[in-house]
């Protein structure tokens, strides 16, 4: 890889990923962390790790075998339930929330454990369907032979469970670092408090960012602590990778099991998406006060009216936070797997900006880049852009990375002696065949840029975003417009991917 | 012989996204406002102002998630290496005088706010308040009758328990609502009320909402009997046809606590002038007898200001005696005591 391409990534990542978090880590001084470590948020702290490990948990109870009936089985429809397995990691949680709150009487602690592992199993699905179609089919075959479908389970769950549980230790971050859910799901009856909610209350409290952003640090530890085992788990290569000599495995039968097994799918899937969809799509037609189909046209009408500039807004900033992220994302990817040692370490500092809460990243934003030099970027667009880009840039280099992974690197290595110079190498024999990483990556950047909004809440560009317009609107109860606009950005969100998943002839590779 | 590579061109969609973002970056607004009004009720009168007064202006909302917060941390953040809010339209009061107290805020006595009753304004003139809400007990009639809640104390009741709800006192108007009760009850009181609540919360006697707004989304559909609210949300429910009422306690006691909208000036406004001449606008009467005719039903501060029956005047309620100045000094030392209690 060429020096001066990786220098210039290198130097991309560290103004729009890692300065924001520096910035704000310096402001921190001595005297911010008395109080921090106290009895109090050791205690929320606690609680907090218990909703990640029980969310995780759910995640991996739900996800391994949808990941294993959707990739590797004859249950009907198998292609169709695994594109939609993905959508309830694309549904703001609160959304899923919201709907099984409204529609049942679970509340507290276990409720938000289950909002949040149904929230998250896409992941955990997601990996272990990717390790079960990695398992050498001359392998899985001598299983079969030897003891039918429990056998190949037997053999082959111990291959797949390093991957799910790397994207278990992904639903344990994300569980942990919600708020909104447990505030909200715990709204009736005792109250059921987590960590995020004393970072978020420390931003509002705090007027000045020291001891704000020194309430968060516990979180971000614990954070890093669950990052630690996935990164050690991939720097193993312990998430199915396969030889050139790799046959891959075929359809198993699954015989009088194959219409319970469906059952199971459907009903995942119900519960952590379809109902939500449901309810949205009930409450644009007007919800318990009557609903109807001309309702439902008025609501979409009207999110479309008042909606469209923000919708095209949004879409803009997280096209171009993809179109950013990419050629990062692939020079990074590249020099992380490909130069052995410091490839380690750059794994761990890419992951530094999702390892902060969002608020921090987004006001770091503003520390950064809110200067006289820089102030035409800071009230534009482009800053919706530069913190989705920076925020989100630790996707795109773990996706390549992983594609890069499988990439026989002799064929680099024909270029190298042939001439190709670095950059022609890159641009013109590792891109081309990474093609499905190039859009996956893209596709990745562009869906969380798409729903996130704590990142860039407080920078002028987030005023013109689709999902500042839904949140303003959710406070004076205008639920059918809400309900339409939030099936409108769903709507968007989906539409790439299934569209490649159902009509492309490769598979999209968006696995970091 | 191999033909030669194709130079690698920049796609046209790359361009059309480049222009795309540069069109958002607009030329140099004459005022740039900062806005924690909802924006359905804000928007249009600031359009009206563009209109009437030929200047162009860029406002940036907050949105109900940040309570308010989020813009004043903003302006506490750009302050540092680069102002550029001229205007702050604030919702409510404690983060406006906060924001004084820390000589973020510049001194303007606008010739519109001369019916402004006193205690709606700063005595250096840093802010000014008009359009209050009322911090208001919704009740769901179907499960409660209004005339039996008087006090801000029934709310723990025991007859009740489990059956109210308030919003978690860390944000917003129920944040300084509880900062403000501290100074009008008293220290022992105020402590009094607001431990209550904490411990009844923490084992389910009574319901903590994630805002004011889903507080009376939890009483109008009969989840809870009654909880603290605002005027703006109660008037939504009322609007939509649900079974509520407004009851504005403590009559023969302290009062109701009625929360203004503030208008500022930043110390180091980009264009003071257009600065002025919004705060001057948007001060007069009849902007406030719009905002009380709105979904929101604002209520004038002004009592000759005209409003709709649903309105209340003077009349109709006991206000709350404020001292502004000492609810903004002591609102950031209150909510980490809050956060203490409440967060556990």
């Amino acid at each position: 890889m060429s020096r001066p391409l990786v220098v210039a990534a290198l130097v991309a990542f560290a103004v729009l990923g890692l300065a924001p978090v520096l910035v704000m880590v310096a402001r921190v001084a001595p005297h911010d962390l008395a109080g921090v470590f106290g009895q109090r948020s050791m205690a929320l702290l606690g609680r907090t790790a218990l909703l990640g490990g029980g969310a995780a948990a759910v995640a991996l109870v739900v996800g391994l075998p949808y990941g294993f009936l959707v990739a590797r089985t004859d249950v009907p429809g198998a292609r169709t339930w695994r594109a939609l397995g993905v959508l309830p990691i694309l549904l703001p949680p609160l959304v899923i929330a919201m709907s099984w709150a409204g529609m049942t009487s679970l509340r507290g602690g276990l409720a938000t454990t289950a909002v949040l592992g149904l929230c998250t199993f896409p992941l955990v699905a997601l990996y272990a369907a990717r390790a079960f179609e990695r398992i050498d089919a001359r392998q899985e075959e001598a299983a079969l032979l030897a003891g039918g479908l429990r056998g190949v389970l037997r053999v082959e769950l111990p291959l797949v469970m390093p991957s799910a549980l790397f994207a278990a230790c992904f639903a344990f971050v994300l569980a942990i670092n919600d708020f909104a859910v447990p505030d909200y799901v715990s709204s009736i009856g005792p109250k059921w408090n987590v960590y995020a909610d004393e970072v978020f209350a420390s931003w509002r409290s705090s007027q000045s960012t020291g001891p704000a952003v020194a309430a968060a640090l516990p979180l971000v530890f614990l954070t890093a602590l669950a990052l630690w085992p996935a990164l050690e788990l991939r720097r193993r290569n312990h998430l199915a990778s396969f030889s050139s000599d790799f046959r891959r495995p075929g359809t198993l039968r699954l015989g009088a099991w194959r219409w319970p097994a469906l059952v199971l799918v459907l009903a995942v899937l119900c519960v952590a998406a379809i109902t939500p969809l449901g309810r949205l799509v009930f409450e644009a037609g007007g919800g318990t006060r009557g609903f109807s189909l001309a309702h439902m046209q008025a609501a979409f009408a009207r999110a479309l009216e008042l909606g469209r500039s923000n919708l095209q807004s949004s879409l803009l900033f997280a096209a171009g936070a993809a179109l950013i992220a990419v050629p990062i994302g692939l020079v990074l990817g590249h020099a992380l797997e490909r130069s052995g040692r410091a490839g380690r370490w750059l794994a761990a500092v890419a992951l530094v900006p999702i390892a902060v809460p969002a608020i921090l990243f987004g006001i770091g934003g503003i520390a950064v880049w809110n200067r006289p030099q820089t102030g035409v970027v800071y009230d534009s667009g482009w800053m919706a852009v530069l913190l989705f880009a920076g925020r989100f840039l630790p996707f795109a280099v773990l996706a390549f990375s992983a594609a890069v992974a499988m990439l026989d690197p002799r064929i680099e290595e024909s270029a190298r002696l042939a001439g190709a110079r670095p950059a022609r190498r890159l641009l013109w024999i590792v891109t081309p065949a990474l093609l499905p990483a190039v859009f996956g990556s893209a596709l990745l950047v562009f869906v969380l840029s798409m729903r996130e909004l704590d990142a860039t809440i407080l920078v002028p560009a987030a005023n013109s975003s689709v999902l500042f317009r839904l949140y303003n609107a959710v406070h004076f109860g205008r639920d059918d417009f809400v309900a339409a606009l939030a099936l409108l950005v769903v709507f968007f969100v989906v539409a790439p991917g299934l569209l490649w998943t159902f009509f492309a002839r490769r598979r999209l590779e968006v696995l970091p | 012989m191999t033909s030669p590579a194709p130079r690698p061109r920049v796609p046209r969609s790359c361009l059309a996204l480049g222009l795309g973002l540069l069109a958002a970056c607009s030329g140099e607004p004459d005022l740039i406002l900062y806005c924690s009004l909802d924006q359905g009720f804000s928007e249009p009168l600031i359009l009206r102002f563009e209109q009437e007064t030929g200047l162009d202006v860029r406002t940036e909302f907050d949105i109900e998630a940040n309570k308010n917060v989020g813009l004043a941390m903003r302006i506490r953040e750009e302050a540092k290496s680069r102002p550029r809010c001229d205007v702050f339209w604030s919702n409510e009061c404690a983060q406006t005088v906060a924001l004084a107290e820390d000589g973020l805020l510049a001194a303007y006595d606008s010739p519109s706010a001369r019916e402004i009753p006193e205690t709606f304004r700063d005595p250096q003139r840093r802010w000014t308040g008009f359009a209050a809400r009322a911090r208001v007990y919704i009740v769901n009639t179907t499960l409660a009758d209004p005339a039996e809640i008087k006090t801000m104390w029934d709310l723990f009741d025991p007859r009740w328990r489990g059956k109210v709800a308030m919003a978690r006192p860390l944000a917003g108007m129920t944040n300084t609502h509880m900062t403000a009760l501290y100074l009008t009850l008293g220290e022992a009181e105020g402590r009094r009320y607001v431990e209550t609540a904490a411990k009844l919360a923490a084992d389910g006697g009574l319901n903590l909402a994630t805002g004011n707004a889903h507080v009376m989304r939890l009483v109008r559909e009969g989840q809870a009997a009654f909880g603290w609210t605002d005027t703006d949300d109660y008037n939504v429910a009322r609007l939509e046809g649900y079974p509520v009422a407004a009851v504005y306690p403590d009559r023969d006691g302290v009062g109701t606590l009625l929360i203004p909208n503030t208008v500022s000036i930043q110390k180091s406004a980009p264009r003071p002038e257009a600065a002025r001449r919004f705060v001057d606008w948007v001060l007069r009467p009849e902007i406030e007898a719009e905002l009380a005719q709105s979904r929101g039903a604002q209520i004038p501060v002004r009592a000759s200001v005209p409003r709709p029956a649903h309105v209340v005047d003077a009349t109709g309620f006991t206000a709350m005696k404020v001292d502004w100045h000492a609810v903004g000094q002591s609102v950031q030392k209150r909510t980490a005591e809050f956060q203490e209690l409440f967060l556990k």
